[in-house]
């Protein structure tokens, strides 16, 4: 196998070093295994002949971004061969005429959106993980953010692809075009996948003017079920905000305690933003937005309009991760989403399962579009605790699925809940799910142990 | 020897702190290059996980890779868990050279006892200057007085410019640098300085070198110097300069005068006053892109270094159109001047050289030297 990849990629571009092979044993979730080699290609043209060499010897491939990963995703749990795609960052082409950009999926989504800031557009999707996340990390996992209520995930956004099957094809599907309902939409399959399928190599993303203007509020309630109303309420309100945060009072209270932000105690904390180009666009949205979070019984509301004011509001929420991650050494980060309508219910299902393990869950995420961000603190090295947060984290997705919701909003499936998949999906699903790995992929050596699907 | 490390309180919870986001591959001038995760901060704290639960044997590799690390902090400053891994480096630097894992700068070490300097040179340079009783004392350091003596003689001339009653000293490296590369500072060479910086009977210590002047405020070492310490944009601030250019000038923050030693302002109070047609790169301040110079990896990995060097000068070049980079570390400035590609119009200077060239350009209009 060594002789063959280096003939590959070159000496410079292939690693079996121990040393180097550990870091990729891990992303960001608890997951690790390693895998037996790892590759950094420069072109779809190596790409294609390692997969073609791994399917030929029914060897593992991972493809691997940036690996911020929150599920596994990337983590090679039957070894194999992983793909570095970071040295495949070119921007190949913008072309702001034809509202495109055409990258290789080593590029890094801030890097991006540094470029086509330079007309006045932008990428819009905004994960956490963006100046270092990549975009086929992105499309591989369907990545969301803050925006997704009015400006949606990736998915909304990719207009082709090119992707490395299985065998080492090549395949180009698509188009540059913002209407297309030529054949199959093949894109979509791959977008999500988790490299299940293929590797994604190149990507051709639509891309939208920035809007010129903000406005921000933050308001804080001391009953959760009036936050919950508020968002209930300005989500048909006919105004549809560009952001529309909530955090619980475990994550307000950890953060009230660990930082010099000033906060209310309180059940709940919102903030809705509205854009726009121009002022009276946004203040307009922001009227109805506030006349809601106000006669909802609210502690306290704040707005802000200009840059520094605004930053200020955004501080909490910003700090809401970090605080977290320094409260407690392990943790895990997951992404149950449910129609709007049921967020007031699922936290407190989750304050309630907090309790009953005694394992704290501070929860905070996009109240917007009703994915939720339960972050469970634990001590990996306490194996009581482990089995409590395992639990924990069964019962918040058997309650997300119970609200008619999903396991993922934005993170994907990956190891960490494949176990869970039959919770959401119907044995007639798993099966086509399956039927079309297998197709694909009959040897099983594109992210193999992923999704339950094998 | 022992090849097992041992793992304090400390060190066990940073290690557990690192949430493995990945949010340092953002930052670390290393993983720019290589992009290879070994070289990155995330990748050494997974290193360090696993040799602490026993899972990886300690080996030469992985001593070596802790090598490959400028400790440029900006993974620190970045880190959203709140660990410092930069300091995890530096620790473990010695801790892997306790176990057994020497590396090349035992030699640097012993270089530095025998000759005084970093660099084993025999011959140093006074630049005319006196050496005696002055109210303040300058130090140089190794990277000034044996790499970049142009630079070096035009602040002393501007220190004779603005009427400074100064002195030099014989100097020997502050050694401080071996505490970050595995080894121990030498208490000989510090007794030295101590005893030559007495002789003078100055009040306040001036050092151009930022890692000098971090040594003296910070070494326990030198603890008991008792007189004022000041990185020269400090002491210059206040100044009144009878100088100004009209150029483009930009500035990089050394990191071990922002992020080390939290000076941002300074050198930026001085800029202003003399260059009213001033940008700041997009990476500046605590997010300034390392240089590639600092914590041994220039001599260690020293093309890996320039090559650094060259991606920052590039990012500065390309995002503000300056045609004068300004900073104020001897490391900076020797590694920018070496990476600096000829058809590269920009010009490198010190801020203090900088200065001095405006006052002799003002004396001599007909030149076109400097600004």
């Amino acid at each position: 196998m060594i002789q063959e990849l280096i003939e590959i990629v070159g000496r410079e571009n292939f690693t079996d070093q121990l040393e180097e092979l550990v870091p990729y044993s891990y992303d960001a979730s608890m997951n690790v295994h390693r895998p037996d080699a790892a590759v950094w290609p420069e072109s779809t043209e190596q790409v294609s002949a390692i997969v073609k060499f791994a399917n030929e010897h029914h060897i593992a491939v991972v493809p691997r971004g940036a690996g911020t990963s929150l599920s596994g995703g990337v983590v090679p749990i039957r070894g194999g061969i992983i793909i570095d795609l970071s040295k495949m960052n070119r921007i190949l082409e913008i072309s702001i005429e034809d509202r495109f950009a055409r990258v290789q999926a080593g590029v890094v989504c801030d890097g991006l959106n540094r470029e086509l800031g330079k007309s006045g557009f932008i990428f819009p999707p905004d994960p956490a993980s963006s100046s270092v996340a990549t975009i086929g990390g992105n499309v591989a996992t369907n990545a969301g953010g803050i925006k997704g209520a009015k400006y949606g995930t990736t998915r909304d956004y990719v207009l082709g692809l090119e992707v490395v099957l299985p065998t080492g094809e090549v395949m180009r599907t698509g188009s540059y075009t913002m209407k297309c309902v030529s054949g199959y939409d093949l894109a979509r399959l791959f977008i999500g996948a988790e490299g299940t399928l293929g590797v994604i190599t190149e990507v051709t993303l639509k891309i939208n003017p920035v809007p010129r203007h903000a406005m921000t509020a933050v308001a804080t309630y001391a009953r959760l079920e009036d936050a919950g109303k508020a968002i209930s309420q300005t989500m048909t309100s006919g105004i549809l905000p560009s952001v529309m945060e909530i955090m619980d009072k475990v994550t307000l209270k950890s953060i009230r305690e660990n930082t010099d932000i000033d906060l209310p105690e309180a059940e709940a904390m919102i903030l809705a933003e509205t854009d726009g180009f121009t002022w009276e666009e946004v203040e307009a949205q922001m009227e109805v937005i506030l006349a809601i979070l106000g006669k909802n019984g609210p502690v306290e509301i704040k707005t802000a309009r200009d840059e520094k004011d605004r930053l200020n509001l955004w501080r909490a929420r910003k700090s809401a991760y970090a605080t977290l991650a320094r409260v407690s050494s392990s943790f895990t980060l997951d992404d149950v989403t449910v129609p709007i309508s049921r967020i007031p219910e699922l936290l407190v299902g989750i304050q309630e399962i907090s309790k009953k393990y005694d394992i704290v869950v501070a929860t905070f995420g996009h109240a917007g579009d009703g994915n939720l961000h339960p972050q469970i603190l634990f001590d990996e090295y306490d194996a009581d605790q482990v089995e409590r947060m395992k639990k924990v984290e069964e019962e918040i997705f058997r309650l997300a699925i119970g609200l008619k919701g999903t396991l993922s909003g934005e993170h994907g499936i990956g190891l960490s809940k494949a176990a869970y998949m039959t919770l959401e999906h119907d044995p007639v699903e798993m099966a086509l799910m399956r039927l079309i790995k297998k197709t694909l992929d009959p040897n099983n050596i594109m992210n193999p142990g992923k999704r339950a699907l094998d | 020897m022992s090849t097992q490390l041992q793992f304090d309180e400390k060190k066990r919870k940073a290690i557990a702190q690192c949430s493995r986001c990945g949010f340092c591959r953002a930052v670390c001038p290393i993983f720019d290059l290589t992009k290879r995760p070994m070289t990155n901060a995330r990748g050494k704290m997974i290193l360090l996980k696993e040799v602490m639960e026993g899972k990886l044997p300690l080996t030469e590799a992985i001593a070596q890779a802790f090598l490959r690390c400028t400790t440029c902090m900006n993974c620190t400053t970045n880190c959203p868990s709140g660990v410092d891994p930069q300091e995890m480096v530096k620790a473990m630097r010695k801790d892997m050279v306790g176990a057994g894992f020497d590396n090349l700068f035992k030699a640097m070490g012993e270089t530095v006892e025998k000759t005084g300097n970093i660099y084993g040179e025999t011959e140093r340079q006074d630049w005319g200057h006196q050496k005696g009783i002055a109210p303040v004392v300058l130090f140089l350091g190794c990277v000034g007085t044996y790499r970049e003596e142009e630079s070096i003689g035009e602040t002393l001339q501007l220190l004779d410019i603005l009427k400074v009653d100064f002195t030099l000293i014989d100097e020997v490296c502050c050694s401080g640098v071996l505490d970050d590369v595995g080894y121990t500072m030498k208490g000989d060479l510090a007794r030295r300085n101590i005893q030559e910086i007495r002789k003078t009977g100055a009040k306040t210590l001036i050092t151009t070198c930022p890692y000098c002047y971090r040594v003296f405020k910070d070494h326990p070492s030198y603890k008991d110097l008792g007189l004022e310490i000041k990185h020269i944009t400090q002491f210059l601030k206040d100044f009144d300069f009878e100088v100004k250019t009209d150029k483009k000038v930009t500035y990089h923050d050394p990191c071990d005068l922002g992020r080390h030693a939290g000076i941002y302002e300074e050198p930026r109070e001085i800029i202003r006053k003399i260059a009213p047609n001033f940008v700041e790169p997009r990476r500046t301040r605590e997010n300034a892109m390392c240089c590639g110079a600092g914590g041994g990896f220039r001599g260690a990995f020293a093309k890996e270094s320039v090559k650094i060097a060259r991606n920052r000068l590039s990012q500065i070049i390309d995002e503000t159109g300056a045609e004068i980079l300004l900073t104020e570390c001897p490391s900076c400035l020797h590694n920018f001047k070496n990476a600096k590609r000829q058809k590269q119009k920009i010009e490198i200077y010190n801020l203090t050289e900088f200065l001095a060239r405006l006052y002799r350009e003002r004396e001599r209009p007909s030149t076109k030297e400097a600004a």
